[in-house]
């Protein structure tokens, strides 16, 4: 027995001395190591909406339009080019003819118009993406030729195109959607894309291998195909600390999920490359469901306004590194409106208890406001993040010093989606990504988008008419007027609170060139054709 | 953890007090003073704390220990020092609960096993069932049925303790039973119940005690890794654990944040493993838990 | 000698029962219906009337619990809610890194638990046995994230010099290796006190033992009474208390594997509990208390085939 534990100690202490005096980091050469923070339930571009799900669905097929680092311009992408009728009613895209998916079958405009009415429920089995409304109010959508696709609108939408670069609108390939049932994107794929499907282990890491007859890159990246790497590995790492230390140590290549409060220590480390989309819109809020008791009081959500010191909170959780907000809609959004944003109630907890005062809630024996026996306290719901953490603890505390109290209740990303479209809280924190004013507002204030995303139950028949007005509207002037009506009645109604708006910055580790935050939707590298190891 | 009576301990003659054996040992008194000092800063907290513990001070978000915040604010700038005098109720709360909770139950079964010989073969297999599992488990199972919190926390500990305290309460009762004047005191026709309250129990004691002290530390310990892990103490609460879980995102930034809480923790079961020890050498020194 | 083996299997075997008896009550006692989460969001209500029938839901609860063993007994564990995988896949998956972890931590803990114990009964009442029973005490008492924090703080980030990021490879890359040194150094950490601790109490009282007087008034050096005479016999019950270590060692392991991203059981039952993954769930606390009941069952057997006079007894 000694002599046994004796030749154990021994090889137990070569194997560490060996390994701890191994080279740092040995990644297979032509393979880039992508880190995030939280992955998706499935990878069907029309079952799942969540951003994890994006990033990955990106790469793995092509949509019929590609959006410009402008975040305005449309560009080609499997379309190579399309006309649209005087009318504004039908959309003719020409196919590319070179296009192949992953399984070396070729693509034709059938396997786009079966792609593109999966996403708005008209194929069987049917499918509901719960956000078949932004392919707009569709009459029919069929191929003509091969490489030919028509698409017709029962009215104008002057947002398609833009609509059509999201990854909702990506193809698929019908055989595999069939093949694969309700696993598709589960345990396969088959798209267009510069990479193809490797292999997934959820919650840990997504292998992506290269498509190597890809040509067909939309002309926004440098390389039009094939993709430079060969692999690429999503590698899914809750802590953020640890995603800071693979970067620094090389151990992963590349991330866009650093939090802000490691931003100005990062920037200071040489081997490491930042790039920032100045064209961003990404923000975060706080809304209410303004059915509810308590939160249908205006005088209460004008004073949680006015309680909550968004200057701090953005210094303390976004550690100064996203812009403070006020309006609905970021300033540099098209048809934002300046005017409104003077008009959404600024920070004055004076003000706050002096509204709640006039309205009529009392202070309570227990800090709590009082009105007719109603209690000044709400529950709100979330998804558990640091930032909802700690925004959740920062406007609590906000809250009580007014006579407010705020109930926080935040559920694991997987469960959070399905709590957040019941009707069992008051409030809410969430943050979404948007293309304009008028994209932003028709997601979230439109009757009709009740109950989710309109969680606020927000149902008022003049938003919806001018909601309606500005989808239609073909005159810019037109549309920005209404939208702006929109942002003035939201700023006097206060049904939420915007809280930040956020900045994208992509960082790369030194192994890694081409790296550029592209932002839609909030994707860090759109495509990943550009990326390429040194 | 292994827990037995090795020896039969026949009834001793009378020792110096417990309490100056303890002062005796120099690690004992320590640890002693420190438990005391522990449970004087859990009570005390609200006087002792400089602040409100859940006052957010966007000023001084992530300061490192200064005279102004001795350990420091967190990434909410609260003082940290604030949030830990009172996290030391919610964690003292939580072991003292469980312990409570599954000790008397466990020494009931004990005192059970150790009288009624009949039931005791089955009451034994149970516990040894129950043992079969170790803690983190019932920890796991409970917050997955009842959804993570507090309670689930205090109710798997507490299950995790009854097998414990019923093996070595009924290994020193059965000590206890074997001696002369039990069997004397059952000839006079005592009844079981005032037998088991007058002469068992009070003999039992002093392994009791020196069984919690020692468990509470284990207690606390698996109680603040759950609450780490997310399944046990909810935020805002402010819970050892659970601060150390939330500072571990700021580790490369603001250390302090997650290490001073898990000081804190490390601090407090040392000083009950210590204490134990002391008591276990100053009551019965063949005792060996 | 075999009445012994067929007595804890006779006790393993009620335990296991009361395992899957749980798992079975955690999935009776779940708010989400199993057959609605089965048909799908669109499903109609004929749909999951057809499913209720289909997975014998409408059967009294212990006809379910035969169905229950008897889908178990075919590897069948349920699907994940999250994504449709089957539980025993991804059981499969993560298995193999906990194994890894946990075996990689024994390795070096436990002999570095009896060096300290041996030194420390050998020169049992010196500075060097207090300092290494000071050692011990506060390896029980530490938090095993403290442990975890201050190794990636440090090593991992300070100095760089091992990875801490998840399981780097397989375990004969030296990617896999380096990558497993900083958890396995981490959860060996909070042995290494426990096991010190009873080898010194198992060693001090061989010392008195019989033989090893005998030894030692043959004139023996005392080095090798200890080495020869005492651990050897103290070594016994060394087992089977490391035996008992096991679950302490499981508790730390689902703490390092989430500290470490590591890709094991324990990380993936404490997701699924956070997500309200109830079958994953289920599966994680089965296999892991399954294992667990196994690892003592075999330590026990062990014990007996050691120590002769258990067999007896």
């Amino acid at each position: 027995m000694a002599q046994f534990w004796k030749r154990l100690a021994l090889g137990g202490l070569a194997a560490l001395g060996l390994a701890v005096t191994a080279q740092a980091q040995t990644q297979p050469r032509n393979q880039i190591t992508i880190m995030r923070e939280i992955d998706s339930d499935r990878y069907d571009p029309h079952r799942s909406t969540a951003l994890a799900a994006g990033e990955v669905l990106t790469m793995l097929s092509d949509t019929l339009v590609s959006i410009d680092f402008d975040m305005r311009t449309i560009r080609p992408g499997l379309a190579e080019r399309w006309d649209v009728s005087p009318d504004g009613l039908t959309y003719t895209f020409h196919l590319r003819t070179d296009v192949t998916f992953c399984d070396g079958k070729p693509f034709t405009a059938a396997d786009m118009a079966f792609s593109l009415n999966r996403w708005i429920g008209r194929t069987t089995p049917r499918v509901t993406s719960p956000v078949a409304w932004r392919a707009g109010n569709v009459k029919d959508i069929r191929a003509t030729g091969p490489h030919t696709l028509v698409y017709e609108l029962n009215e104008p939408f002057g947002e398609l195109l833009s609509q059509l670069t999201l990854f909702f609108g990506s193809a698929i390939d019908s055989a595999t959607v069939e093949r694969l049932g309700d696993n598709f994107g589960v345990q396969g794929f088959n798209g267009t894309g510069p990479y193809c499907w490797g292999s997934w282990t959820p919650r840990n890491e997504m292998v992506l291998t290269r498509h190597p007859n890809y040509r067909w890159g939309p002309p926004v990246l440098e390389n039009r195909g094939p993709a430079h790497v060969e692999r690429i590995v999503w590698r899914v790492i809750p802590e953020a600390a640890a995603r800071v230390a693979a970067l620094q140590a090389g151990q992963a290549d590349l991330t866009n999920y650093i939090p802000e409060a490691f931003w100005d220590a990062i920037r200071r480390v040489p081997t490491v490359t930042i790039s920032q989309q100045p064209n961003y819109f990404w923000d975060f809020f706080m809304g209410f469901k303004v059915d509810k008791p308590v939160v249908s009081d205006v005088a209460i959500r004008r004073a949680v306004h006015m309680a909550v010191n968004r200057e701090g909170l953005v210094r303390a959780v976004w550690s100064g590194h996203a812009e403070v907000a006020r309006n609905i809609i970021n300033p540099r959004a098209a048809d934002y409106d300046a005017e409104s944003d003077a008009m959404v109630p600024a920070f004055d907890q004076a003000a706050a208890r002096r509204t709640l005062d006039e309205a009529g809630w009392r202070m309570g024996a227990d800090g709590v406001r009082v009105k007719d026996g109603q209690r000044a306290t709400f529950l709100l719901y979330g998804i558990n993040t640091l930032v909802n953490q700690r925004s959740g603890e920062i406007i609590q505390q906000a809250l009580r010093q007014v006579g407010i109290e705020m109930r926080v209740q935040l559920f694991d990303a997987t469960v959070a989606w399905g709590r957040l479209a019941t009707q069992e809280f008051d409030a809410f924190f969430l943050s979404y990504p948007y293309v304009s004013a008028t994209d932003a507002l028709s997601l979230y204030w439109h009757s009709r988008n009740r109950p989710t995303p309109n969680r606020m139950n927000w149902a008022n028949p003049q938003t919806d008419a001018w909601l309606e007005g500005a989808r239609r509207a073909i005159d810019p002037a037109e549309r920005a007027q209404l939208a702006a009506n929109i942002q003035r009645q939201l700023a006097q109604e206060a049904p939420w609170l915007t809280l930040a708006r956020s900045q994208m910055l992509v960082f790369s580790g030194p192994r890694v060139t081409g790296a550029r935050a592209h932002g839609l939707y909030g994707i860090g590298i759109y495509k990943g054709l550009d990326l390429r190891v040194r | 953890m292994s827990a037995t009576v090795t020896t039969a301990a026949p009834e001793a003659p009378r020792r110096p007090s417990p309490i100056r054996m303890l002062m005796r040992d120099t690690g004992g008194a320590i640890s002693l003073f420190f438990v005391l000092l522990i449970i004087a800063a859990a009570l005390l907290a609200p006087w002792l704390a400089p602040r409100d513990p859940f006052e957010t001070d966007l000023m001084s978000i992530m300061q490192p220990p200064s005279a102004e915040y001795w350990f420091g604010t967190d990434g909410q700038g609260r003082d940290i020092l604030a949030r830990m005098l009172h996290g030391l109720r919610v964690t003292l709360a939580m072991g003292l609960a469980s312990l409570i909770a599954g000790g008397v139950l466990g020494a009931l079964i004990g005192f059970l096993a150790a009288f009624y010989r009949r039931v005791d073969g089955l009451l034994m297999r149970l516990m040894d069932i129950l043992l079969s599992f170790p803690a983190i488990l019932f920890g796991l199972a409970l917050a997955a049925i009842f959804g993570p919190g507090l309670t689930s926390v205090i109710i798997a500990l507490s299950i995790a303790t009854v097998p414990l305290m019923a093996r070595i309460v009924r290994s020193s009762a059965l000590v206890v039973m074997g001696l002369d004047y039990i069997e004397a005191a059952r000839a006079i026709g005592m009844s079981d119940a005032r037998l088991i309250t007058r002469h068992l129990a009070p003999n039992c004691l002093s392994a009791i005690f020196v069984f919690s002290t020692l468990r509470l530390g284990q207690v606390i310990l698996l109680g603040s890794a759950l609450s780490f892990l997310g399944l046990g103490a909810q935020a805002p609460m402010a819970e050892l654990g659970a601060m150390a879980a939330q500072g571990r995102n700021f580790l490369f930034i603001a250390p302090h944040i997650s290490v001073i809480p898990s000081l804190g923790i490390f601090v407090i079961v040392l000083a009950f493993n210590l204490l134990g020890d002391a008591l276990r050498d100053a009551l019965d020194p063949r005792l060996r838990i | 000698m075999l009445r012994h083996a067929l007595h804890r299997i006779g006790l393993a075997i009620p335990v296991l029962f009361g395992v899957l008896l749980i798992g079975f009550l955690l999935m009776q006692v779940v708010p989400t219906d199993p057959a609605t989460v089965r048909a799908g969001p669109q499903a109609t209500a004929e749909i999951v009337a057809a499913i209720r029938t289909e997975l014998g839901l409408d059967e009294p609860i212990w006809v379910q619990f035969g169905i229950y063993l008897g889908r178990l007994a075919q590897g069948d564990l349920g699907v994940s809610i999250i994504n449709n995988v089957p539980v025993t896949q991804e059981l499969g998956a993560t298995i193999g890194p906990t194994l890894e972890l946990m075996f990689a931590s024994l390795l070096w803990s436990i002999p570095t638990g009896i060096f300290l114990g041996t030194i420390a009964a050998y020169w049992r009442g010196s500075l060097l046995d207090k300092l290494i029973m000071a050692i011990s005490v506060a390896g029980v008492s530490v938090p095993v994230f403290f442990l975890g924090l201050v190794l990636i703080w440090f090593v991992g980030f300070q100095w760089q010099l091992l990875p801490f990021t998840g399981r780097g490879g397989p375990l004969w890359s030296m990617d896999g290796i380096r990558a497993l040194i900083l958890p396995a150094v981490t959860l060996g950490g909070v042995l290494v006190g426990p096991v010190a601790r009873m080898t010194r109490t198992a060693v001090v009282d061989t010392l008195s033992a019989d033989h090893v007087r005998t030894a030692r008034a043959k004139g023996l050096a005392e080095h090798l009474v200890v080495l020869r005479h005492a651990l050897r016999n103290a070594l016994i019950p060394v087992v089977t208390l490391i035996g008992l270590q096991i679950g302490f060692l499981l508790g730390g392991a689902v703490v390092t594997e989430t500290i470490f991203s590591w890709p094991g059981v324990g990380r993936l039952a404490v997701g699924a509990i956070l997500s309200a993954d109830f079958p994953m769930a289920q599966g994680t606390i089965i296999v892991l208390s399954a294992g667990f009941i196994l690892i003592n069952l075999a330590v026990d057997l062990l014990y007996a085939v050691l120590d002769p006079r258990v067999r007896q007894s």
